[in-house]
């Protein structure tokens, strides 16, 4: 595999293994810049290991993982700068929003005359801007998210990872920031991965989904989403390539044996 | 409106110990009349003699404990960072935690033959495990979620510390420094007796004791009832408040 000039992330032959226990056997992708890729895979693929090696907390066992043609690991000072939302929004608490974008921005040596700007900018862009100088914990799920999602794009990343980053709100909220998320992507053309259960979600959201095999891990299909932009989540169409894609993963990650023994 | 009823609530609770202290006086022998210790007080707090002996005792506390929380901090971080550290440095603290206040201050005296720096030591050799402890416990469990989106983020270690950690382990270390400041107090006064000080607030209670001065015994004991809850109230939980005011 060539990573092109527009390639933001390659992985190439990645292995991660705990001890004797291989978690991924061998990863091939590479995410293009402005891309907006979905990850699907089974629990227990190996996909928290494999955040854990492209957002650079854990080396990989063996393999390649460059960021902007550089190598992700080793890079000292040099080594790019990535978002991160999480399943839970990890902001301090003892920071108001404001304190908490600061904090990041001063780490990224962004001066200072620039960082009210930056930051009401984004908020403003996620529509959180009167909770400026509000704590966190008075803030609902939905706009902690928010915050959290302002945090990685503060940074102006070479891509933004999001792991299962709505799962832990209800439908309702989860509905009105995927709608959100999908504009953010349009206006400031971020880079992103996007790690999900929710096929719909993948569907809804993605340019591509990469499909993971069972764990340990490999890639089983790259799955360009055949419908154009903009989308709405309850378009029939979403609902088709949801049922292809159900129909594929189940041969590739096989039938529940509970449930085989259910049927039988 | 909260703050008031609290005001209130301790104001109460101050004067609930009147009527005991009076009962108190009408049956027994050693408890001073407490309108008479109230009439002795606008003098004695106007005495030179009475400030110095506070100034010195005050004195002894805050190097005593600033020590403990340098030792216990450094003993603390050694705990969480290395293992064989952790083995060897639990059994220092936990002899430290059990050893009784008197004997601690016997031993450090004589060792250092009365001088100023006994005192000093008594009080760090008591107050360094709590903080030991408290840290140690802090330390580990420090938020693993928070220290990899400080990693990602590339906030550094400086920083890391500073904004991430530290806010975090706070409570550990005011619960860490309400005791170790309590038990400074109790140890010192201890210390002063048992070394037979010439001067420091101990000192001046064993002697009013020591002649029978019944008022004046109580007049110290109002002082340093007074000095304890003023670092309490007034500088530990202002301090607390102000740190913790994003819990609202």
């Amino acid at each position: 595999m060539t990573g092109t000039s527009d390639t933001v992330l390659k992985v190439e032959g990645l292995q991660v293994s705990y001890g004797s226990i291989p978690a991924i056997s061998s990863l091939d992708f590479e995410i293009k810049r402005g891309e907006f890729v979905a990850i699907l895979g089974p629990s227990g693929c190996g996909k928290s290991s494999m955040l854990n090696v492209i957002s650079g907390l854990l080396p990989p066992t063996r393999g390649v993982v460059e960021v902007d043609s550089r190598p992700l690991y080793d890079a000292g000072r040099h080594a790019p700068k990535l978002g991160y939302v999480f399943q839970a929004h990890r902001l301090l608490p003892w920071r108001t929003v404001k304190q908490n974008l600061e904090l990041v921005l001063a780490a990224s040596d962004v001066p200072r005359d620039q960082w009210e700007d930056n930051i009401d900018r984004l908020l403003d862009i996620l529509h959180i801007g009167q909770f400026k100088n509000s704590w966190p914990m008075q803030l609902s799920g939905g706009q902690r998210q928010r915050v959290s999602i302002a945090r990685a794009l503060l940074v102006e990343p070479s891509y933004i990872l999001m792991d299962e980053p709505l799962s832990t709100l209800d439908e309702v909220t989860a509905r009105s920031l995927r709608q959100e998320l999908s504009g953010i992507w349009a206006r400031t053309g971020a880079t992103i991965v996007f790690v999900t259960h929710s096929i719909r979600e993948a569907v809804y959201l993605a340019d591509r989904i990469i499909i993971l095999t069972r764990g340990p891990s490999t890639v089983f299909e790259n799955y360009h989403v055949p419908i154009a932009r903009p989308r709405a989540y309850d378009d029939p169409r979403i609902a088709e390539v949801e049922a292809d894609i159900i129909r594929r993963v189940e041969h590739a990650w096989g039938l529940d044996p509970i449930k085989q023994s259910e049927v039988a | 409106m909260q703050k008031e009823n609290n005001l209130i609530i301790s104001i109460c609770a101050v004067l609930m110990l009147l009527p005991i202290w009076w009962i108190a006086y009408r049956n027994t022998n050693f408890i001073a009349d407490p309108f008479v210790v109230a009439t002795a007080l606008p003098h004695f707090l106007s005495q030179a003699d009475t400030w110095s002996n506070i100034g010195i005792t005050l004195y002894r506390v805050v190097l005593g404990l600033a020590g403990g929380v340098v030792l216990g901090t450094l003993a603390a971080l050694a705990m969480n960072q290395n293992k064989l550290a952790e083995q060897v440095l639990s059994i220092y603290v936990t002899t430290a935690l059990r050893t009784p206040s008197a004997i601690a201050a016997i031993m450090a005296l004589a060792i250092f033959r009365g001088a100023e720096i006994g005192y000093i030591v008594v009080v760090m050799f008591i107050t360094f495990p709590f903080m030991a402890v408290g840290l140690r416990d802090g330390l580990k469990s420090a938020d693993k979620d928070l220290a990899e989106a400080s990693q990602i983020y590339r906030l550094g270690s400086l920083r890391y510390i500073r904004h991430v950690l530290l806010p975090f382990i706070a409570p550990f270390i005011f619960s860490a420094l309400r005791n170790a400041h309590a038990l400074a107090w109790k140890v010192i006064v201890v210390a002063e007796i048992f070394g037979a000080a010439r001067i420091g607030f101990g000192a001046q209670f064993d002697h009013a004791w020591e002649y029978m001065q019944m008022v004046e015994v109580h007049l110290w004991l109002l002082v340093f009832i007074a000095i304890v809850l003023f670092v309490e109230y007034g500088v530990l939980r202002v301090a607390e408040r102000r740190v913790f005011r994003w819990r609202g």
